[in-house]
């Protein structure tokens, strides 16, 4: 082939890739005057090729770019490639982003005109724009979950965490992310997280367990996504709620504990205590004095031990009620003034020798959830003391009311007329065990300690107003 | 009156064994510490030389009072109304009253220390069920 052949070929390969190109081609002078534009162009600007060539691109472009690409085009005539990303929009035309390059045209190591290339990447740039907005978006909510959140790709490597995890983990993102979890945290491996781990990405099954972080000494709550990617932990730091746990279990513990001991002491009180007491009752019944001297010491040794025994009683009696907590569930019915009648029934006799009466006025139908025993032991209490500690100079009153109340409980009030006490001197003490608040007659001061024990174990509830020389109210609420 | 005491505690047995004397019941007493030899020796007592009346303590070693009580369980045929075992205990545990009611041989429970007056009523109940 001649050189004048190859010269109208290459002329002509030029023309084609010219024309051909998708992108945007224009050839321009130094003053910016278009000398060649191609087709995609020139539809982009809907002209045709005459109304383009011998203007400057300065008439095609916006009016604040012109000195832009103005500069543009000189650094290219200065023969150097020049290249830039600019969002234009050619009048007539729609809005482009546009990757646009320069290309000097050098003829005997001068400029004779410059190429500039457009490739349209409006749409690339629309998506990456796209792809920022969703991952700023999906970080935001990795962020804004409560939960700490690592993710992890199938080969281990951390490829995010958010906040709550960094802090977590005292680790930092830039530090964290790129490395393998298992290097990062080398204790950890062979661990329950380990083991967990493995078994969701295993089996692509969600995996939630609760465990010991070794390496920052918490108690962690994991969560496990498996997918595709690889996993999602989710976890918590629920070291107060296992403490917590920790400590109410040791509490319960304790609390078993005393408890076996206070069955361990009651027994102790009923068998081994009153074994050799009894014994050393018997062998004083036993012996017998005709000497004058020796006959009142047996005597007061015999009314010793028996003072030994009866509190002996008291204390198992005490223990016995205390033992028995399931009352509450071996509850049963019981009508109220069936029992009064029956406590009043066996008090006739010290009634009648101090010509006191008790006035019931209880409600035929009232019943209260309990125990009848208890019942019975609580009002023979309360109303032997009534006798007991009543007012010498006016015949013993008592009146008993009760009634349902708005909450459904019963409440009665049991009022007599006696000497009282000081309510207020008395204080805390008054339901407390061997508390006295007469000096005469005797008492043991067992009496309100068992009402109040007998009370509560039902879950109800005594409260006891009095007056000295006035009289005494006891306030019963039972369910 | 044949009487057999069981209690493992020797100043108990002791006292048992004075008062029973003092009320002039001490003849045809047997009293046993150790509560297995107590059943040996009535298991071998029946049915021709059945003691009246068994004092039965309730808290021993190895053998309790209970255990005496399930043991004698298959020969309860053959001693009904003949034999009467008190329980003699210085347990103040309310449970343990309750509990004498599923044995029918038993006839009573005595809290210790035994006195005078219990010996006659037991003397008295034995010598009421002779005629």
């Amino acid at each position: 082939m001649s050189a004048s052949e190859q010269f109208v070929d290459s002329e002509q390969r030029f023309r084609s890739l010219f024309e051909n190109n998708s992108d945007l081609l224009l050839f321009q002078d130094e003053d910016s005057i278009i000398l060649d534009a191609n087709a995609p162009f020139l539809t982009l600007l809907h002209l045709e090729k005459a109304e383009v060539l011998g203007h400057p691109l300065d008439d095609f472009l916006p009016e604040n770019l012109v000195s832009f690409f103005r500069q543009r085009l000189n650094e290219a005539f200065q023969g150097i490639p020049v290249q830039f990303t600019v969002a234009v929009q050619f009048k007539g035309a729609e809005p482009k982003v546009l990757s646009i390059t320069k290309v000097p045209l050098l003829v005997d190591n001068a400029v004779v005109g410059v190429h500039m290339v457009g490739r349209d990447i409006t749409e690339l740039t629309a998506s990456n724009q796209l792809i920022e907005q969703q991952a700023r978006r999906l970080n935001t909510l990795f962020e804004s979950i409560t939960d700490a959140l690592i993710l992890l790709d199938r080969e281990w490597n951390i490829t995010f965490l958010n906040q709550e995890a960094q802090q977590l983990l005292k680790v930092e993102s830039q530090l964290a992310v790129g490395r393998n979890f298992w290097q990062m945290f080398p204790a950890e491996v062979g661990s329950v997280f380990y083991q967990e781990y493995h078994e969701a990405m295993a089996t692509g099954q969600t995996v939630r367990f609760e465990a010991y972080y070794t390496t920052g000494g918490l108690w962690l709550e994991a969560k496990c996504y498996p997918s595709e990617e690889g996993l999602s932990v989710y976890f918590s730091d629920i070291t107060y709620r296992k403490d917590a746990e920790a400590k109410q279990e040791r509490l319960t513990a304790d609390l078993y504990r005393h408890n076996q001991d206070l069955q361990q002491f009651t027994y102790i009180v009923s068998h081994n205590l009153r074994a050799p007491l009894a014994n050393a009752l018997g062998l004083t019944q036993l012996l017998q004095t005709d000497d004058l001297e020796q006959a009142p010491l047996l005597n007061h040794l015999h009314t010793s031990l028996e003072q030994l025994d009866s509190i002996l009683q008291d204390l198992n009696t005490i223990l016995a009620v205390r033992d028995k907590q399931d009352v509450a569930e071996a509850a049963e019915p019981v009508l109220l003034l069936d029992v009064l009648r029956q406590v009043v029934d066996s008090l006739q006799e010290p009634l009648q020798q101090c010509g006191g009466e008790i006035v019931l006025a209880v409600p035929k139908d009232l019943h209260v959830h309990g125990k009848r025993a208890y019942l019975f032991s609580i009002f023979f209490n309360l109303l032997s003391n009534s006798i007991k500690y009543r007012a010498e100079e006016r015949p013993l009153r008592v009146t008993i009311t009760g009634n349902l109340d708005l909450n459904g409980e019963v409440r009665l009030n049991i009022v007599d007329n006696g000497s009282g006490f000081d309510r207020e001197k008395a204080g805390e003490d008054v339901f407390k065990l061997y508390k006295r608040f007469h000096s005469v007659p005797a008492g043991r001061g067992l009496g309100l300690y068992l009402v109040n024990a007998h009370v509560e174990v039902m879950g109800g509830r005594i409260e006891v107003h009095s007056t000295p020389d006035a009289g005494t109210e006891f306030q019963l609420l039972l369910h | 009156m044949r009487t057999v005491l069981v209690d493992d505690d020797y100043i108990s047995v002791f006292l048992t064994e004075k008062i029973l004397k003092r009320e002039g019941l001490s003849e045809g007493l047997c009293s046993f510490q150790s509560p297995e030899e107590a059943l040996r020796h009535v298991q071998q007592s029946i049915p021709n030389e059945v003691p009246d009346v068994i004092l039965l303590d309730l808290n021993m070693p190895v053998i309790s009072g209970w255990d005496f009580l399930m043991a004698l369980r298959p020969y309860e045929a053959q001693l009904v109304g003949r034999c009467f075992i008190y329980v003699l205990t210085s347990s103040l545990s309310p449970s343990d009253t309750d509990r004498v009611h599923e044995f029918p041989l038993v006839a009573g429970l005595i809290h210790k220390p035994l006195d005078d007056l219990q010996i006659q009523t037991i003397h008295a109940q034995v010598a009421e069920n002779r005629n």
